[in-house]
């Protein structure tokens, strides 16, 4: 448990974005069952985390919310990205991609020279 | 774009928060669910799988509260809740509530409405284009009504060629028409002025046009212009009236235009006309005449030009004009110049009744804070078990601070409203006050920047209260609690800063009451100033028979002036006639006010020494019962006969101080007097020698503040009836006469304005209503503020008993007596009253000097008065002590000590 990483602030949305986009509506039990999984169970998420991050969201317009039944017939509430939050993710994702190469550049050379 | 959307989200989210919670729960439900289920497939058991899915997920209730902050806007949903709790924790002390609402709203109210007319009077800026920029100039000279004599023509025209700095010198001359309706006829104050009048002064008409140079001259059509105000009353606003024609002065005037709102000067203005009205404004003696000064002068800064540079130029102009023109310049008289901004001018004789008013609302408000302050502070001890159970329960001093603030804010803005209420009242009030002193009266009203005011002030109170009240510093809270736990007390800091805040308000009060009974003092003496009439039981009644067109015409009135007379006479025996009637006189002007103007004079075989002033006095006449009738004394010689009449003697009735002043130590009767000087020939008054018949008494016609002025009276009946006045005596009660002598005159001169009927005992009030007023308004300043501060010092020791219940339970039980109970309190009470009465007479003693302008008859530092208010102050101070001192000496030793 040691290993375990909270959120870093700000990626929690690119995360769910990405989760919703590959895997459609889901509820948030299941998101964040998924982001845990693809962290490795490097990452933990609880409630105090998740669903504010969820409620930005859906208050920018980013995702829908509707009560659905779920696979084994209990009520839960869905999560599907919009249309916004489909422009959104691609912005976020060339944005994201832009730093990490940034960073990366600056730090590579360092590695080289030690 | 989304961040503004899920702003409005938030917003709605204010709102529906039941709906929402449910949901919250519902979905933080299903997650355990999921979760739980989950590890039963993994092998638990249900009751550990659920334990254990609530432990992976952290807490329920840290979650909904973390959901809930994002959902609303916190701050607002916390400061409503604050603002709820507030209202709810006030409801429990409606006896603190009621004193602190009653307490601010009187400080906010005093200071709202004083605030706005001040602003109204003396700092708004002018309704002129660039107001600011308008300059008035005044020509002084020494004497009475020496304050403002005026310019003449070519005054006007010297200093316009000498003085860059002015874009433009506009001309006014006060004048006043008789305006005839159908069935009556009533005077009305105009200014005639010239063509670059409005160009000057920055105004525009509301409705037509205003007058233009082409206006100016003889032999075009007479125009007027309606001020705003006149308008409104006359003619109720009608725009129809722009284009007809009135009758005036027995010609007639075309109205062009009205004008905008506008204030003016000495006084207010019913209209402005071209000068063609006045043939005399267009005679050669108004035009060329130095000495012949009627017009009143305001000029623009030219762009660029300052002030500064302004007086200057005036001054060195008028240098040369004094040089070149000896004759009209008396030097002994101190002519002078001077160039005052336009907006002081207005306010000229309100500004120190004003700033006094500003001053004592400032006091009333310092002390009714001291006293809310004191008010908190004492609930603020009783109330720190609370503070304390809450800040255990986990609130931080911040949140503690926000909720003293919320409390004081809500208490506070239901102070500042019922402050508001009463400035809405208070405002009608003053407007009439400020009317007496400001021509700028009607700009007075509550607008957004006097309720800002009123605003300002709650907010800054409620932050004052808010940070006295004493909380740890952050961090520090665990020892707060712990040492709170124990022992309740108001802390030595907190009495000291209550006791502090008694002895401000000890010596705030004694100083507005100083301030009060000098002014009261001043009122009291001024009605005592004897008038120099014998009786009060006499009325006067103005009725101009000519009108100044006549007067002023170039054609011979004598035939006017004998019909004038003759109907005079009529006038006089049918009042004569009327029941309870004594006497009636004639003369041109009604006791006890300033005649229409004055002249210089000289005595046979005297002439004044070098650099000494000239003697003027002011021209009157009377008829043989004028003297008698108005009640003015005879002190040597005779009064005027049926014989003094034209083609007989010259003869003159002189007032006591103009023989003191001509014939010092000598007997004035028999001797010769003339009028003399540059202004005589616009006068219908020859300059021949005139004998002394008698002496009469002085009365004083320039108010009952100022010295009597001197006075010539000619014979009624050998001079132009230039104005006149029905002086009529009655037996007993004057005022009955009102209606009937009044009735008499208008049968027998429909058409010609009554001016003014007034009894001697009305025209005395006039004179002293004002001063009045400021001694009523600083009085009940005074005193509610003696109150105020009689409760504070009453509250302060009781609290301190309520405090040392215990202690004066021991005292007792050792062996103290009753009388040393109440007199250890009384000492406590009687050392703050003391000191207060120390501070508040040394300021007294410093600060009436500043009021000294608004009294008289009685010194800024009169003894008598200081002793009085430091008397009535100590004795009410002293009551105040008395009751919880007596409440002290009754505590039961016994009943005290068991109850800790």
């Amino acid at each position: 448990m040691a290993d375990k990483v909270d959120v870093k602030q700000g990626t929690l949305a690119l995360m769910i974005l990405t989760t919703l986009q590959g895997l459609g509506p889901l509820h948030g039990y299941g998101i964040a069952r998924r982001i845990e999984e693809t962290s490795g169970h490097r990452l933990k998420l609880n409630y105090g985390t998740l669903y504010p991050a969820l409620l930005k969201l859906e208050q920018e317009g980013f995702i829908t919310a509707e009560w659905r039944q779920s696979e084994n017939n209990r009520r839960a509430k869905f999560y599907a990205l919009s249309a916004a939050g489909r422009k959104r993710l691609a912005h976020e994702e060339r944005e994201w991609r832009r730093t990490t190469d940034l960073i990366a550049a600056f730090l590579a050379p360092q590695r080289e020279t030690p | 774009m989304s961040t503004l959307r899920a702003l409005l989200a938030r917003i709605a989210g204010l709102f529906a928060r039941q709906k929402s919670d449910d949901d919250l729960r519902d979905e933080l439900e299903s997650h355990i669910e999921m979760e739980t289920a989950e590890n039963i497939r993994r092998g638990f058991a249900p009751e550990e799988a659920r334990r254990q899915a609530r432990l992976a997920s952290g807490g329920v209730t840290q979650a909904a509260e973390a959901v809930r902050d994002r959902r609303g806007i916190p701050w607002i949903e916390s400061a409503v809740a604050d603002l709820r709790y507030a209202v709810r924790a006030l409801r429990h002390s409606p006896a603190f509530v009621t004193v602190v609402v009653i307490t601010l709203g009187l400080g906010i109210g005093a200071n709202t409405a004083i605030f706005s007319v001040v602003r109204g009077v003396l700092l708004k800026p002018l309704p002129h284009r660039d107001g600011q920029r308008l300059v008035y100039l005044r020509q002084s000279m020494d004497g009475p009504a020496g304050d403002n004599v005026d310019f003449s023509v070519p005054e006007i025209a010297d200093l316009r060629a000498a003085t860059p700095a002015f874009g433009g010198i506009a001309e006014y001359s006060p004048w006043n028409v008789i305006i005839e309706g159908d069935h009556d006829a009533s005077r009305i104050d105009v200014g005639l002025v010239t063509g670059n009048f409005f160009e000057v002064m920055g105004l525009s008409a509301v409705i037509g046009r205003v007058t233009r140079p082409s206006d100016d001259g003889p032999g075009v059509p007479a125009v007027m212009v309606l001020t705003h105000e006149f308008w409104m009353r006359r003619f109720g606003g009608d725009p129809s009236i722009v284009g007809k024609q009135l009758r005036l002065d027995g010609g007639s005037a075309t109205v062009i235009g009205v004008l905008q709102p506008a204030p003016f000067f000495p006084g207010p203005m019913d209209a402005l006309m071209n000068m063609v009205i006045s043939p005399h404004h267009l005679s050669a003696q108004m035009v060329q005449g130095r000495t012949h000064r009627m017009t009143e002068i305001l000029a623009r800064l030219a762009p660029g030009a300052t002030l500064d540079q302004a007086r200057g130029q005036v001054a060195a102009a008028y240098g040369r004009m004094q040089h070149d023109h000896p004759d009209a310049y008396d030097p002994g008289s101190h002519y002078r110049v001077s160039v005052i901004p336009f907006k002081e001018a207005l306010g000229d004789r309100a500004r120190a009744t004003l700033w006094l008013l500003m001053a004592v609302a400032a006091f009333v408000m310092i002390i009714a804070v001291a006293n809310v302050v004191n008010l908190t502070l004492m609930r603020g001890v009783r109330r720190e078990r609370e503070l304390v159970v809450r800040a255990a329960l986990g609130a931080g001093v911040l949140r503690l601070r926000r909720l003293l603030l919320a409390e004081n804010f809500v208490i506070t803005a239901v102070g500042a409203l019922f402050g508001v209420v009463l400035a809405i009242g208070g405002v009608r009030l003053l407007v009439a006050l400020a009317a007496r002193y400001s021509p700028r009266a009607n700009e007075i009203r509550l607008d957004p920047v006097t309720l800002g005011f009123a605003l300002g002030l709650s907010v800054a109170v409620a932050l004052l209260l808010s940070f006295v009240a004493a909380l740890p510093r952050e961090g520090t809270l665990g020892s707060w609690i712990s040492a709170a736990a124990g022992r309740l007390s108001g802390g030595l800091r907190k009495q000291r800063l209550q006791r502090a805040l008694v002895v401000a308000q000890i010596a705030v009060s004694v100083v507005l009451l100083a301030g009060a009974g000098l002014l009261t003092r001043t009122m009291i003496r001024l009605a005592d100033v004897d008038t120099g009439l014998k009786t009060e039981q006499v009325l006067a009644i103005d009725v101009p028979l000519l009108s100044p067109s006549q007067l002023s015409g170039t054609a011979s009135i004598l035939q006017a002036d004998a019909a004038a007379k003759a109907n005079y006479e009529r006038m006089r025996g049918e009042i004569a006639a009327l029941p309870g009637v004594v006497d009636v006189g004639l003369g041109s002007t009604m006791p006890l006010s300033l005649a229409l103007g004055s002249l210089d004079v000289k005595a046979e075989g005297r002439t004044p020494a070098v650099g000494e002033a000239i003697p003027h006095a002011d021209f009157r006449t009377a008829d043989p019962d004028y003297f008698h009738a108005a009640g003015i004394p005879l002190l040597a010689g005779r009064t005027f006969t049926l014989t003094d009449r034209i083609g007989s003697g010259r003869v003159v009735i002189i007032n006591r101080v103009l023989a003191d002043r001509l014939f010092p130590g000598e007997d004035p009767v028999g001797r010769r007097v003339a009028w003399t000087g540059d202004v005589l020939r616009f006068t219908p008054f020859s300059g021949d020698w005139r004998t002394v018949v008698g002496v009469v008494g002085n009365t004083r016609d320039g108010g009952l503040d100022a010295p009597p002025v001197p006075a010539m009276y000619m014979p009624f009946a050998s001079e132009v009836a230039f104005t006149g006045d029905l002086v009529v005596r009655a037996d007993t009660d004057v005022s009955g006469l009102v209606a009937s002598a009044t009735a008499v005159v208008r049968r027998l001169a429909p058409t010609t304005p009554i001016d003014h009927v007034l009894t001697i005992a009305q025209i005395k009030d006039e004179s002293v209503a004002p001063r009045r007023l400021n001694a009523a308004l600083v009085s009940s300043f005074g005193l509610l503020a003696v109150l105020i501060a009689a409760v504070g010092i009453a509250g302060v020791l009781a609290f301190s008993v309520s405090s040392r219940t215990n202690e004066i339970g021991i005292r007792m039980s050792l062996g103290a007596d009753q009388g040393q109970v109440l007199r250890m309190i009384l000492g406590e009470g009687g050392f703050l009253l003391a000191l207060g009465l120390g501070l508040g007479l040394t300021g007294a003693f410093v600060g009436t000097n500043l009021i000294q302008g608004l009294l008289f008859g009685v010194s800024p530092r009169d003894p008598l008065t200081l002793l009085g208010v430091a008397l009535l102050m100590a004795v009410i101070g002293i009551v105040a002590c008395w009751i919880p001192a007596a409440r002290a000496a009754r505590v039961d030793p016994v009943a005290a000590m068991r109850a800790t």
